[in-house]
């Protein structure tokens, strides 16, 4: 084992090289371990994205915390290391500037957290469900399925408008009925329709009312709170169901109509 | 295979399991048409109940029944149904409140006849005032890893309400059958175990009146 002691490069050995190549794989195999862990008993109470952040950020501590064990034995003076390292530092954040705004925004993203996978979101003109926080970038998939990936200084400082963030939200129709119509009915006709719903929420309580006596039908106004999660598909669905059950009880939705009265033209023209 | 026909819905499904056994019972009603909350929401006729005193009162709840595969690995969700409507609503408010399972019923003093214990349960509701001050009780919530079922000739839950103010109070069903006799149901929700153990309760924070 005397190679062991054959000196690579100063006073740096082969001795001093096997025991940093053990250390590195030791702090490798450490964090491997500890993702490894903590994915099976936090992925349940966690979101995914955060875990992989946590994850990640224990496991470059623990292989710097390996680096740091292993670096005495090439006898390095950290002093120096820390000038390098600060320098090396300096030099990468300024060229990675961007990056580094990216990094930061996720980090204020996943504390404050406007938005969650999962969540329905608009973000500037992009419109969609967001499948993943990065690190660096959001990912949105839009109601078309196609794949978005912005920036996460982007999301940050843009406006986010969040549909699902609230348990509840409210929707509206507007449902024009003719003129010779017995409004009253019709109000009754939908309320029962509402009632019946199970996802048209009992509190708040639905409005139906009548809201405008316009040029071609009498306007009645409908607004709904529905659980966040299935307001698009009770929209959808609701709406049919009004129009079959006001039809059903009689109840004409007109067409837009207008009133021409002729005369006869004055005799002798 | 599996087969069912109800009024509303008729469903099929291919068992890949040769093994095991097929159990039905009653579940939390918190299931159809599809799971949208983990709260179950009780309105009734206001309760007045006097500073640091107790009031027992019956209410009923729409049962939903649950089919489950019991094999080596456990117990599978195959199909859950019911016969008796569902309705939603918020406990709270939209920003800060939950979306519950809203049941209105009337208040019995003993246990009420059901018309139809296949669609209605019985909830037997010990509701505690620890408050200083006389309290009106309309509304008692209650979350899913708290319900502990059972059934016999009827499905039925015993609850316990502690009233801390007109704002808070707490709710947990206990782990005892309300008779003697009655069969625990199969726990629904994987993290029921761990609250049973835990003893969970849940916390009304907007209120239990109005």
């Amino acid at each position: 084992m005397e190679w062991l002691d054959t000196v690579v490069y100063g006073e740096v050995t082969y001795y001093h090289l096997l025991i940093f190549v053990i250390d590195v794989i030791v702090a490798v195999v450490v964090a491997k371990a500890i993702s490894v862990y903590l994915k099976k008993y936090l992925s349940d109470r966690i979101e995914k994205a955060e875990l992989d952040i946590i994850i990640r950020i224990l496991q470059v501590v623990v292989i710097l915390i390996g680096f740091y064990i292993g670096l005495p034995r090439f006898e390095f003076n950290l002093a120096d290391l820390i000038l390098v390292g600060g320098t090396l530092t300096i030099v990468i954040g300024l060229a990675t500037q961007k990056m580094g705004s990216n990094f930061v925004s996720g980090l204020f993203l996943l504390i404050e957290r406007p938005i969650k996978p999962g969540d329905t979101v608009q973000v500037e003109s992009v419109t969609g469900v967001v499948q993943k926080i990065h690190i660096l970038s959001t990912i949105i998939k839009t109601f078309e399925g196609i794949y978005v990936r912005i920036p996460n200084e982007t999301v940050f400082t843009s406006e986010i408008v969040n549909y699902v963030a609230n348990v509840a939200r409210r929707f509206e129709y507007v449902v024009g009925i003719s003129y010779q119509d017995d409004a009253g009915r019709a109000i009754r006709v939908i309320q029962d329709l509402l009632e019946a719903h199970p996802f048209v929420l009992k509190h708040p309580s639905p409005s139906v009312f009548l809201d405008e006596l316009g040029d071609s039908s009498v306007v009645l106004k409908v607004l709904i709170w529905c659980p966040s999660r299935v307001w698009w598909s009770v929209r959808t669905e609701l709406l049919q169901e009004i129009k079959t059950a006001i039809e059903d009880a009689g109840t004409v939705i007109p067409f837009p109509q207008r009133v021409i009265t002729l005369q006869e033209a004055p005799p002798g023209r | 295979m599996y087969y069912r026909t109800t009024a509303s819905r008729s469903i099929e499904k291919i068992l890949g399991s040769r093994g095991g056994r097929i159990i039905v019972n009653p579940v939390e009603p918190l299931n159809l048409p599809q799971e949208v909350t983990r709260y179950l929401e009780f309105h009734f006729t206001p309760i007045v109940v006097p500073s640091e005193s107790e009031q027992r009162i019956f209410l009923t709840f729409p049962v939903e029944i649950g089919v489950f595969l019991q094999d080596k690995r456990g117990f599978t969700v195959i199909d859950i149904f019911s016969f008796a409507p569902q309705k939603y609503s918020l406990y709270g408010t939209p920003d800060d409140g939950v979306i519950t399972r809203h049941v209105d019923s009337d208040v019995f003093d003993s246990v009420p006849y059901l018309v139809d214990p296949l669609a209605t349960g019985v909830m037997e509701l010990t509701i505690f005032n620890a408050s200083r001050t006389q309290v009106e009780v309309t509304r008692a919530v209650f979350e899913n890893a708290s319900l502990n079922v059972y059934y016999g000739d009827f499905v039925a839950m015993k609850g316990r309400m502690e009233v801390y103010s007109k704002a808070i109070a707490e709710t947990t069903t206990l782990l005892t059958p309300f008779r003697e006799g009655m069969r625990a149901a199969v726990p629904l929700f994987a993290s029921r175990q761990i609250a049973l153990a835990e003893g969970l309760k849940y916390l009304m924070e907007h209120g239990v009146g109005g």
